[in-house]
């Protein structure tokens, strides 16, 4: 027998390290550090305007939480997650509800209508700007053989009411996409069980069918309201956060802060108050889910 | 699943047509205003009436936008195909290898989609300021990266899961080295999952304006969505028809691709999910 050496190279440890290498680097110089040092920043007075810069303590804090528009743009986030998230997640269950039932041409629908979730938001941001115009739009232009004439996106009233239905236009596809998978997934056994038991199609569908739907459903508002939390390009391409601040919420309140005052301080402020949010809501759907497994 | 009772196809039939209307509408009238002549734009007609092509060919033999179209193609191409590589080798090696510090390298990869892009793009922007990277393509691929690492290393990791160990001790026995029996015997089983990564991270690549806007300071290397926003708003009279054929020529790429590859861009959308 000859005597088999160890093969030559690296042991299974190193060659693990090795290949996450890559991803750590960009996950470290790219999420890592640019989070950190953005709430080391808002302890400071740093502008881009100048080259000196110092620290502030407390200061940005204080400036922010006085700052009259401070609130508004909390509430107009809030207005914005809440029904940019639970109108495509009604909507879309209705849809997947239809879809699901299995007419010719059903699938052709499904795929189709997901176009609109694919699309670049600059582009549908467009679209929405277009049918809403004040001037030329689709809709005005119906709704004037009525008498009506609205100036959508140029009225506080009505701009993030637009942003939001342009939102929900965007998302519903998505959602409908997780929810028809889920009203798949549901036992027809327990359905029919239920039938025999005298259920009518109403409550079969709240007592059996949505409650066997409560994980995915949790999971899809969880990454929709994220996903809203973050959200910028249709506030800022249809209306740039106005008018009137109307539209501004903590994305669009960062950049513009940032990249059309060039306070860096004060955006990294907002920013560090708006992660802090983002992961106490994180922190309870975690919870939440912990919940769910002792039950 | 539901009794086709009276009540029930009412309801149906009242949510297809309106919430057809509400789905599909919007998208026709666009592909309508983009194929009306300049002088017709306002008019309300719905695809019965004059019909050109000027504006699509007004958008296609501008050098600017032409341009854009590069510039977002290889920007696309390159982070999507740096994302997919660079998440393959991250959820090979958590599949796989068991070290030190692992669990902590697992954990930092889930919680960063939490991360506010706001924010971290503040850091960016200085960051690559630093290093005078906010004239190339260099700034936009690299934060492009991270869009699609954390899904990416997760949705491969679980295909590597699947892939069972005994393949990889039994290509050791065959004397393959830890390179050999990665690139020949476990990431060629992997392809579907990778092909899904690449597509998820091409539409998020296309997609993307707060960062493309942010980081890209030269007009030379501008993308499609910044630079169709700086070329039509905030101009005194917007040309409908051209900004609506100019919204469908930046959507076309990223409906092929979903359109040739569904299947694997279902997969993609139900592993990652969060589109900001």
């Amino acid at each position: 027998m000859t005597n088999h050496q160890r093969p030559r190279g690296l042991t299974d440890p190193q060659a693990g390290f090795l290949l996450v290498i890559p991803g750590l680097a960009v996950f470290l110089a790219i999420i890592a550090y640019p989070f950190l040092n953005s709430v080391f920043m808002s302890f400071t007075d740093r502008n881009m305007m100048r080259q000196v810069w110092g620290f502030v303590g407390f200061e940005n804090y204080v400036k922010v939480f006085k700052d009259i528009y401070f609130l508004d743009t909390l509430k107009n986030t809030a207005i914005f997650v809440v029904c940019a998230t639970v109108l495509p997640f009604c909507l879309g269950l209705a849809w997947a509800v239809v879809l699901n039932q299995g007419f010719k041409g059903s699938e052709i629908l499904r795929g189709v209508t997901l176009v609109n979730w694919i699309i670049p938001g600059t582009a549908i941001g467009f679209l929405w700007m277009w049918i809403f115009n004040g001037e030329y739009g689709v809709l005005n232009g119906i709704l004037s053989s009525f008498g009506v004439k609205v100036n959508w996106l140029g009225a506080k009233g009505t701009a993030m009411m637009v942003v939001i239905i342009a939102r929900t236009w965007q998302m519903l596809p998505w959602y409908m996409s997780f929810l028809l998978g889920g009203l798949q997934s549901v036992s027809l056994d327990v359905v029919e069980a239920a039938r025999i038991d005298g259920a009518n199609n109403w409550q079969a569908f709240t007592k059996v069918i949505l409650p066997s739907m409560a994980s995915i459903a949790t999971v899809v508002l969880v990454l929709g309201i994220i996903g809203n939390l973050q959200h910028f390009d249709l506030p800022w391409v249809m209306v740039e956060g106005g008018p009137a601040r109307a539209t501004t919420t903590f994305s669009i309140e960062v950049y513009r802060t940032a990249f059309k005052n060039w306070n860096l301080g004060k955006a990294a402020t907002i920013g560090t108050i708006w992660a802090v949010l983002l992961a106490c809501f994180s922190f309870l759907y975690l919870k939440s889910i912990d919940r769910q497994d002792t039950d | 699943m539901f009794q086709k009772t009276k009540p029930f196809t009412a309801f149906v039939i009242i949510v297809s047509v309106i919430l057809g209307i509400f789905i599909f509408f919007p998208l026709l009238w666009m592909i309508n205003t983009a194929f009306k002549p300049a002088a017709n734009t306002f008019d309300l007609y719905f695809f019965i009436g004059p019909l050109t092509l000027a504006n699509f060919k007004r958008i296609v033999t501008d050098a600017q936008i032409l341009t854009y179209l590069k510039n977002s193609l290889i920007v696309s191409f390159a982070s999507s195909f740096m994302a997919t590589f660079v998440s393959a080798l991250a959820g090979y090696s958590l599949s796989k290898f068991r070290y030190r510090g692992r669990k902590i390298v697992m954990t930092m990869f889930m919680m960063s989609q939490a991360f506010p892009q706001a924010i971290l793009l503040l850091s960016i922007y200085l960051m690559m300021k630093g290093f005078g990277l906010l004239g190339s393509y260099w700034a936009l691929l690299l934060s492009y990266v991270t869009f699609t690492l954390p899904v990416g290393t997760w949705t491969l990791k679980s295909y590597f899961d699947q892939i069972p160990t005994a393949l990889i001790e039994s290509s050791k026995i065959d004397g393959a080295g830890f390179l050999r029996t990665m690139v020949q015997i476990i990431f060629p089983l992997a392809v579907p999952g990778m092909i899904s990564i690449a597509i998820y991270g091409f539409v998020w690549s296309w997609n993307d304006l707060l960062y493309s806007l942010t980081l890209v300071t030269d007009s030379a290397k501008r993308t499609l969505a910044p630079g169709l926003l700086m070329t039509f708003v905030g101009e005194f009279t917007t040309n409908w028809g051209n900004m609506m054929a100019a919204s469908i020529v930046v959507s076309v790429p990223v409906v092929l691709v979903f359109v040739f590859l569904q299947r694997y861009f279902i997969q993609g959308l139900t592993a990652g999910g969060v589109k900001g």
